[in-house]
């Protein structure tokens, strides 16, 4: 058992980390936050470096890198606050197209000429006895209807794997933004695309399914999601903790730094434990979903319950230590603050993900 | 990264439970003389503890004529994973082998490894370790106790307190002031004091737990002499050494640390759901979830410990290293507390092991013992704050 990460890993990740420094610094998640600029320039950037293919097979013209480096790329993500689809594509719709299988879309999605995202819970709910969207297939010519609130990437999508139930059971469809209704509600992370999709006897085309195969496909899915929302979380939250360190370090009251008082410095202990701590089972689900480890699902649900724990403790006191000034729009630590906060709630809450725990401990049965 | 151990790490594992299944204590002498102080050896233990040494199981990192077999880290820790799961304690006397031995052997010249480091290891002694004082708990650096030169002998004076196992041990391992001029860290030694020298007194302190066998004490020392020759490595680094001692316990600690949680954990999973079904539904849920919590503690331990233990192996530290401590003492510390409240009024009964390490008020109330000493909670959370994040000293 190793949980490092190997060097190849690191220079990944800090090549990542590099380019979004540059690509994406504060000033550019500031224009989204304001309203006055588009993540068009910088998915291009992205598009350009291959990122989108990081996770798609070889075979399919992808980059072929395992699930791990999709984690690395998804809290680097995070401790930017990047905006555009990025997200979405590499944690939740090339997943998909993974277990659907199909070779053609995973090379669209792979070259970034088509942007996809997953349409999938519905009520917040990352599970496939919540869908109440419809399937219906007539001469041949499946259509879908009903609505997805809140899809990750949905703004920036042109086509959408849209789960919906058939009398066969659960299938997952492909349908084309243009065919549905795509409304953008206004967001407190206007980052990550939130939108919500309606479709009414929408023409799609069917992905897999209908029937246990792809409800066993949409476990996986929702695995590999939670996973890598867990990381983006966390990245977010690093960023804070680091921010808020730095600043205890230069403000001054009564004639000291801050961060001399020990108030402050247990704080700090435990904000730098809640963070390493969620960042070591993160990287461990990541891990059990690469290796299709037996335990990856309870792996994932306290990869992401950790990172919700995290992102209560460093949000909160990362705001609460800034004082007043980051309290302001004008600083930057909101945008963190908002996106952390955004990953805690997305891809199943902390109490759902603690529900799977303590079935899968025997604590509790399923409810029926 | 990977979720398996190499082939050979594996086959190292088997080796290893294959010698436990010989040579595994046998359980009622384990019943019927347990462990009582952390210096006191039972027949059973010291047979089991000889047996590691002579097969080269007792510190397997280290060369075979000290116990060993040259094995790495990575053997090393699954090593501690099976003695853990087995629930075996390698030694009777943890600190005597896991830190004043390997400093003797570090420091010691070849009389003192050959009187007290070796027979230390083969459980023919057991030895305590004497920091801590009056005025001198988190602060080492502030200890009183005087050790005077008096020709070829030091003369010393003063009192040791938390003394584990002083009861029992056969010698101390003994910080002492031999330079009261110098700067406070520059004037400290160590010396190897004998319990049974004249002047030494012995006052046990009885614990909120088990108060029948005290572990604690105070120990008082008048006009104790003892031969220069006794003291370890150069006189007046006793503070340098010190860190060098506790280096060696640290990277063991920490991850006792995460066997511990784990196999409180697996423990608590026995039990659990035979007395949760007991409970209504809504109470269900509520004390479920306080588990998972737990839960969720026991895996993140492991993959912060695992993970720190592979960066210490590459690169010789890890930032992990400091967080293991208050964060394994506590998360287990809670856990032990929601397993006595899930056994309700059975709890409450005063436990002699009727229900294992877990379940018992006593297991949570003994549990204050790990976040308390070896550095409290709170020392190790400045340390962090200093060391690592590089916050300055208030």
């Amino acid at each position: 058992m190793d949980l490092e990460l190997s060097d190849d890993q690191f220079e990944l990740r800090d090549n990542i980390r590099t380019v979004l420094e540059g690509a994406c610094p504060p000033s550019v998640v500031r224009a989204i936050h304001d309203g006055d600029g588009t993540a068009d320039e910088l998915w291009a950037q992205m598009v350009e470096l291959y990122w989108p293919a990081l996770g798609v097979p070889e075979a399919a013209g992808g980059l072929g890198f395992g699930f791990v480096e999709v984690g690395l790329l998804a809290e680097e993500l995070g401790r930017a606050a990047a905006p555009g689809p990025l997200l979405a594509v590499v944690s939740q719709y090339v997943p998909m197209l993974v277990e659907v299988g199909d070779a053609e879309l995973l090379a669209t999605a792979a070259s970034g000429e088509r942007v996809g995202a997953l349409a999938f819970a519905e009520q917040g709910r990352w599970t496939t006895d919540a869908i109440g969207s419809s399937a219906s297939n007539a001469d041949g010519e499946w259509r879908v209807s009903g609505t997805k609130a809140m899809v990750l990437g949905g703004e920036y999508a042109d086509v959408f794997a849209f789960v919906a139930r058939a009398d066969a059971g659960i299938g997952v469809f492909l349908v084309d933004a243009a065919d549905a209704a795509v409304t953008v509600p206004g967001s407190i992370d206007p980052g990550i695309g939130l939108a919500d999709v309606a479709c009414a006897d929408t023409p799609a085309r069917l992905l897999i399914g209908p029937g246990p195969a792809a409800e066993a496909a949409l476990d996986l899915v929702a695995q590999a999601a939670a996973a890598a929302m867990a990381l983006h979380t966390v990245g977010a939250c690093r960023r804070i903790f680091e921010v808020t360190l730095e600043y205890a370090k230069v403000r001054e009251q009564y004639d000291r730094v801050i961060g001399s008082f020990q108030a402050l410095k247990h704080r700090f202990a435990d904000m730098f434990l809640a963070v390493e701590r969620a960042n070591a089972v993160g990287y461990y689900a990541a891990l059990a979903i690469a290796e299709e480890d037996v335990d990856r699902s309870s792996a994932v649900s306290t990869a992401k319950a950790a990172a919700g724990e995290c992102q209560r403790l460093i949000a909160e006191d990362g705001l609460q230590l800034h004082g007043g000034i980051g309290y302001t729009w004008e600083n930057d630590l909101h945008f963190l603050l908002k996106r952390a906060k955004a990953g805690d709630i997305l891809c199943g809450s902390t109490a759902f993900h603690r529900a799977q725990l303590a079935r899968h401990l025997g604590l509790i049965e399923a409810s029926s | 990264m990977k979720l398996q151990f190499d082939e050979s790490v594996e086959a190292f594992r088997a080796e290893f439970l294959g010698w436990l299944d010989e040579n595994r204590p046998p359980v009622e002498e384990m019943q019927t003389d347990p462990l009582r102080s952390s210096a006191y050896i039972p027949e059973w233990s010291r047979t089991f503890t000889q047996r590691m040494f002579d097969d080269g199981w007792l510190v397997p990192g280290w060369p075979p004529e000290r116990g060993g077999r040259n094995a790495g880290p990575i053997e090393t820790l699954v090593y501690m994973e099976e003695l853990s799961r087995a629930r075996l304690p390698r030694t009777a006397n943890p600190q005597g082998l896991g830190i004043i031995a390997p400093s003797l052997l570090d420091y010691g010249t070849e009389e003192q490894i050959e009187q007290y480091a070796m027979p230390l290891l083969r459980a023919e002694i057991a030895a305590c370790l004497g920091m801590s004082e009056p005025d001198a708990g988190s602060d080492l650096a502030n200890l009183k106790t005087r050790a005077v030169l008096d020709g070829d002998n030091y003369v010393l004076n003063g009192q040791k307190v938390w003394t584990s196992g002083a009861g029992y041990a056969d010698f101390c391992f003994l910080f002492c002031r031999t330079n009261p001029d110098a700067p406070k860290h520059k004037g400290i030694s160590i010396i190897l004091m004998p319990m049974d020298t004249p002047g030494v007194t012995v006052r046990p302190l009885k614990e909120i737990v088990a108060p029948e066998f005290p572990d604690l004490a105070e120990v008082f020392l008048d006009d104790v002499v003892l031969p220069a020759s006794n003291i370890v490595g150069d006189v007046n680094n006793g503070w340098a050494m010190a860190g060098g001692s506790l280096a060696h316990e640290r990277s063991m600690v920490w991850l006792m640390g995460v066997m511990n949680i784990e196999s409180a954990m697996v423990e608590l999973l026995e039990v659990a759901p035979t007395r949760l079904a007991n409970l209504p539904i809504e109470e269900r849920a509520v004390a479920a979830d306080a588990l998972v919590g737990s839960h969720i503690d026991a895996v993140a331990a492991r993959c912060l410990g695992y993970r720190g233990f592979a960066r210490y192996v590459k690169s010789g530290s890890a930032p992990e290293q400091a967080l293991m401590k208050a964060y394994t003492s506590e998360a287990r510390r809670d856990l032990v507390r929601l397993a006595a409240e899930l056994f309700g009024p059975d709890a409450l009964q005063a436990a002699t092991g009727r229900y294992g390490a877990t379940g018992s008020l006593d297991a949570y109330f003994e549990s204050f013992g790990t976040t308390i000493s070896a550095g409290s909670s709170e020392i190790q959370r400045n340390i962090i704050a200093e060391r690592v994040l590089g916050l300055p000293r208030g």
